[in-house]
């Protein structure tokens, strides 16, 4: 199974451990990953309201690369999931649009079809690897890891992409939290902003919206949580100590990149998944790691 | 309830990761309107503000389900049989008056509109006072509104008559226009939720501002001077507004956005981290979080020292390429991109 991997800004930056992270457990399910070197950043949510003729190139530049490999997209962070998508629906269905970025895209050679299947690291596990080739896959069952799911919003919002009535109603990291032996949680924030997308003019209003969730997680049980997407990972992560600040209470709650809780499910060890390289300690996590002598080589 | 061997078993040819949890969490209508058979009863815990005296209580009530029961069928069964004291709001019971929202499950929703669960809580709208049981007050997005002055000015005389004017110039204007005021995404703000942490309007009061203000007509100073009051930047995105419209408005990509395009136009300032953002894209092929926050925020984004050391000891930002502004692999891609033809 072959795809064309776009990491995104955050994986290539402050949350480099998860493009690693990405890499290795693709090379232990058998995903070979094609990663796009030259694709730009699809322009997070600024770029689409301010110039969405630069927003529409970048995007389908991007599907454009993965046609010209002849594979499908596989993207690991919720915002640049939705960009690309939003940019594929535009292209296809508005055919003068279609025709001015693929004359932009021209002078690279690049074409857009419309062809490419754009899928997350997440749908990846389920649709092509699937639940019981993952399950085979499990050397080690994190059996007792009790997991608060952190879905954010742009892998299950808008319902004109994910045709949820209500989007709480999505149990895809439950799911696959479970094929891992984990024991995921029910708590308030599944589905709850991060607030990232203003968090670099004010930082409060992620602060504000995010420790009430952390809590919930922790009051909930959770030993950790998992999220699919780099952004929420920076704020729940990096901002957790003005969160503590904020609500007056200790949380110390590590916060997995998704491909790290499946590596460590795999047989992968902390430090080879870079759990150490986050800003809450993972250092409770070391008892659910694969025996060094039992892990595969 | 139906037994499960009733309901024909829905088959999904391949798995949609994307849905997943739909069938097994009933996230459809047709999968709603199975579940329950008449004579069935409901279970509707509703948080009533006077009965106990000064707090709020939930109090519970059981319904006999009658076919095709919407939620506003359960609220007037209950204020004729159970409860005649149970104050809600309703006048079209047809989705056009905006008037019968309220919280069910945790979720806005329209009583009027809305198909009965087997169980539900029904609380008021947030983010609004409560004035009793399910009644809010709407007083602050009325005065919100309001001092948006959401109308059109025309200072010039006009061009010619009929003016020329596209379906495509009108469609974000009168997608806002299917607005019915029925603040179920103001309640479903979290921004809002943070009260006056921001001043950032919501949803209602900006697709209120966005029927006038994204009709090309309008004269750019008036429609400046609106948005200049509206703290659109502090839009989080998350989507929870176009999530529960009863009208189906695309609020966030239809409405917020395009008023974000208007502000970056006419107030620039406004949209400072955007600009700041596409520069970046423009020169270095990928985002440096680091260069973002330093000239969003300027001298201030070095102001927690400590944070920055502990995201340095990790390997978390990197500051010789932030302040080198080193290119990435992308660069002349993204340059060609965004400084050609596509500037606006």
């Amino acid at each position: 199974m072959k795809f064309a991997y776009y990491p995104g800004c955050s994986a290539r930056s402050t949350c480099a451990e998860l493009n690693e992270a990405t890499h290795l457990v693709a090379k232990r399910l058998g995903l070979d990953l094609v990663q796009l070197e030259s694709a730009t950043c699809t322009g997070a949510r600024e770029l689409r309201a301010i110039d969405p003729a630069g927003f529409y190139a970048l995007n389908v530049r991007i599907l454009a690369l993965a046609e010209s490999h002849g594979l499908p997209l596989m993207t690991i962070c919720n915002t640049c999931t939705l960009n690309v998508l939003d940019a594929h629906a535009a292209f296809v269905s508005d055919p003068e649009l279609a025709k001015s970025v693929n004359a932009r895209l021209a002078g690279e050679n690049l074409h857009y079809s419309g062809r490419t299947r754009i899928s997350h690291f997440l749908w990846v596990l389920h649709e092509e690897i699937g639940e019981q080739r993952l399950s085979q896959q499990v050397v080690n069952p994190l059996a007792g890891l009790s997991v608060a799911a952190f879905y954010g919003c742009h892998i299950t919002r808008p319902p004109a992409h994910y045709g949820f009535v209500d989007s709480r109603n999505n149990r895809a990291l439950e799911r696959l939290a479970e094929i891992l032996g984990c024991q995921p949680i029910e708590y308030s924030g599944r589905t709850e902003c991060c607030g990232f997308h203003t968090a670099a003019h004010d930082e409060r209003i992620a602060i504000k919206l995010t420790g009430k969730q952390v809590l919930a997680a922790k009051t909930g049980g959770a030993t950790t949580m998992v999220t699919p997407c780099p952004l929420c990972h920076t704020v729940l992560d990096s901002f957790q100590a003005e969160m503590e600040k904020d609500i007056k209470q200790k949380l110390q709650m590590p916060v997995l990149h998704l491909p790290q809780l499946v590596g460590l499910a795999l047989g992968l060890s902390p430090e080879q998944l870079k759990i150490d390289r986050h800003m809450v300690p993972a250092g409770v996590l070391d008892r659910y790691a694969a025996a060094a002598s039992n892990a595969p080589k | 309830m139906l037994p499960p061997g009733d309901a024909p078993a829905p088959v999904l040819a391949s798995i949609d990761a994307r849905r997943l949890g739909q069938l097994e969490q009933h996230d459809t209508l047709a999968a709603r309107n199975s579940r329950l058979r008449p004579g069935d009863l409901l279970t509707l815990k509703v948080r009533r503000s006077e009965v106990a005296a000064g707090s709020d209580i939930y109090q519970e009530f059981e319904v006999p389900y009658q076919k095709w029961m919407r939620l506003l069928d359960a609220l007037n069964w209950i204020a004729e049989n159970a409860a005649p004291d149970l104050a809600f709001r309703w006048f079209c019971g047809s989705k056009m008056c905006g008037t019968c929202a309220v919280r069910m499950n945790g979720r806005e929703v329209l009583a009027c509109w809305e198909a009965v669960e087997p169980n539900m809580v029904i609380e008021p709208l947030r983010n609004l006072p409560v004035i009793r049981d399910l009644i809010v007050d709407r007083t602050r997005y009325e005065e919100r509104v309001a001092s948006l002055e959401p109308w059109i000015e025309r200072p010039k005389p006009y061009a010619e008559f009929p003016e020329p004017l596209t379906h495509k110039q009108m469609k974000n204007a009168s997608q806002a226009l299917d607005c019915i005021s029925c603040m179920c995404c103001y309640s479903a703000c979290p921004v809002i939720g943070l009260g006056n942490l921001t001043d950032f309007a919501g949803p209602a009061p900006l697709v209120q501002l966005g029927q006038t203000a994204l009709d090309p007509r309008n004269d750019p100073g008036k429609v400046r001077r609106s948005i200049e009051l509206t703290g659109i930047f502090n839009c989080v995105s998350c989507y929870k507004c176009e999530e529960v419209c009863p009208a189906h408005i695309p609020i966030v990509s239809g409405v917020i956005e395009p008023l974000k395009a208007k502000a970056a136009q006419l107030a620039p300032e406004m949209a400072r981290h955007s600009f700041a953002l596409r520069d970046i894209v423009a020169r270095r092929g990928r985002l440096d979080p680091g260069e973002l926050v330093l000239r969003v925020q300027g001298l201030q984004g070095l102001r927690n020292l400590r944070r920055i050391w502990r995201l340095l000891a990790r390997g978390k930002i990197n500051p010789f390429k932030t302040l080198l502004g080193i290119k990435t692999s992308a660069a002349g891609a993204a340059g060609r991109l965004l400084n050609g033809a596509g500037k606006s």
